[in-house]
């Protein structure tokens, strides 16, 4: 389910279904120009992987609106404050809460992080809508939700 | 021979302008109400765009449920989109093919077929172990209240054309 009017009536009426929430977290900066491209790149397929999770398991899992952090600030002041989003997701309640990114810098803070983090390898695409990155995204995406369901 | 030539009086004179742009007029009202009226015949060529080649040959459509994802166009409003869609193809025992929607009538998760080693012939839904048997109706005591959609379809040329999801009454 996302973030949207019709689902979260659904949710409402499902609760006891919903069990799961993945939170997206995507750097932003704009002092380097010279990963301006990278950086973009990184948060439309990052966007696109995050949908497709969601729309294989679309009936037990909340996609979380997306996180910015600053890519080069202080990554402990953000965890701090992601874990404040995955307390208040925690306590509707949901059982489940993954943090989906891209950022391998996270893995050094994943002991202090309260949801589980799913760290995937980026890739860069000239075009992210092309047919061969979405197939590589549909076989990553099959792997992921079978991750998910290990928890399960 | 002046005066054969025919005279138009002031009177005639005016008629005939006055007749020329009545009817023009009348003209420019009716001819949107023409084509709104036959508009439907129109149409019916233009509505078979709807089904998609899905990139499946008949001849590779087997007995087993093989998952084809495609996009369609897709304009809402001003947002325009290319969302996927997906289906299970089989053929049934007397060689019809069956395209099934896989999104499960419980809560919209993707169903696979054989996704748990304990149900053997049966679609499953990882989410909440929702199932259903190959033909897409759902078994009594898993959560879905409904058999899985059907694709509508055609064959053009030895290819797969797959079109809108029709749902089905609960089982």
């Amino acid at each position: 389910m996302q973030w949207i009017k019709k689902d979260m009536e659904l949710y409402v009426g499902s609760k006891e279904y919903i069990d799961t929430a993945i939170i997206p977290i995507l750097p932003f900066q704009m002092s380097q120009e010279g990963n301006l491209s990278k950086s973009t790149s990184k948060r439309e397929i990052l966007s696109i992987f995050a949908t497709e999770i969601e729309n294989e398991l679309s009936g037990r899992l909340l996609l979380i609106p997306n996180y910015y952090y600053l890519e080069y600030g202080d990554k402990v002041e953000e965890m701090e404050r992601l874990n404040k989003w995955t307390k208040e997701i925690q306590a509707q309640p949901f059982k489940h809460v993954f943090v989906l990114t891209f950022d391998s810098g996270w893995k050094r803070y994943e002991k202090d992080m309260s949801a589980n983090l799913l760290w995937l390898p980026g890739f860069q695409a000239e075009n992210p809508n092309s047919d061969e990155l979405r197939q590589m995204i549909r076989g990553q995406v099959s792997d992921v939700v079978e991750l998910i369901r290990s928890y399960w | 021979m002046s005066e054969d030539k025919q005279q138009v009086s002031r009177r005639q004179f005016l008629n005939y302008t006055l007749t020329g742009v009545g009817g023009f007029m009348a003209a420019g009202m009716l001819a949107p109400m023409l084509r709104m009226a036959i508009d439907p015949v129109l149409q019916s060529t233009s509505s078979e765009g709807e089904f998609v080649n899905v990139g499946l040959a008949v001849e590779d459509i087997t007995t087993t449920p093989q998952r084809v994802d495609w996009q369609i166009e897709q304009v809402d409003g001003w947002y325009q989109s290319k969302p996927g869609r997906s289906a299970w193809v089989y053929k049934d025992d007397n060689g019809n093919i069956i395209a099934l929607s896989p999104v499960c009538t419980h809560l919209g998760c993707v169903v696979s077929w054989e996704g748990n080693d304990s149900h053997p012939n049966e679609f499953f839904c990882p989410c909440h172990d929702g199932r259903y048997t190959k033909d897409g109706v759902n078994i009594p005591g898993t959560p879905p209240l409904a058999p899985l959609a059907t694709y509508e379809q055609k064959v053009e040329n030895g290819i797969l054309y797959l079109g809108k999801a029709i749902s089905r009454k609960g089982a």
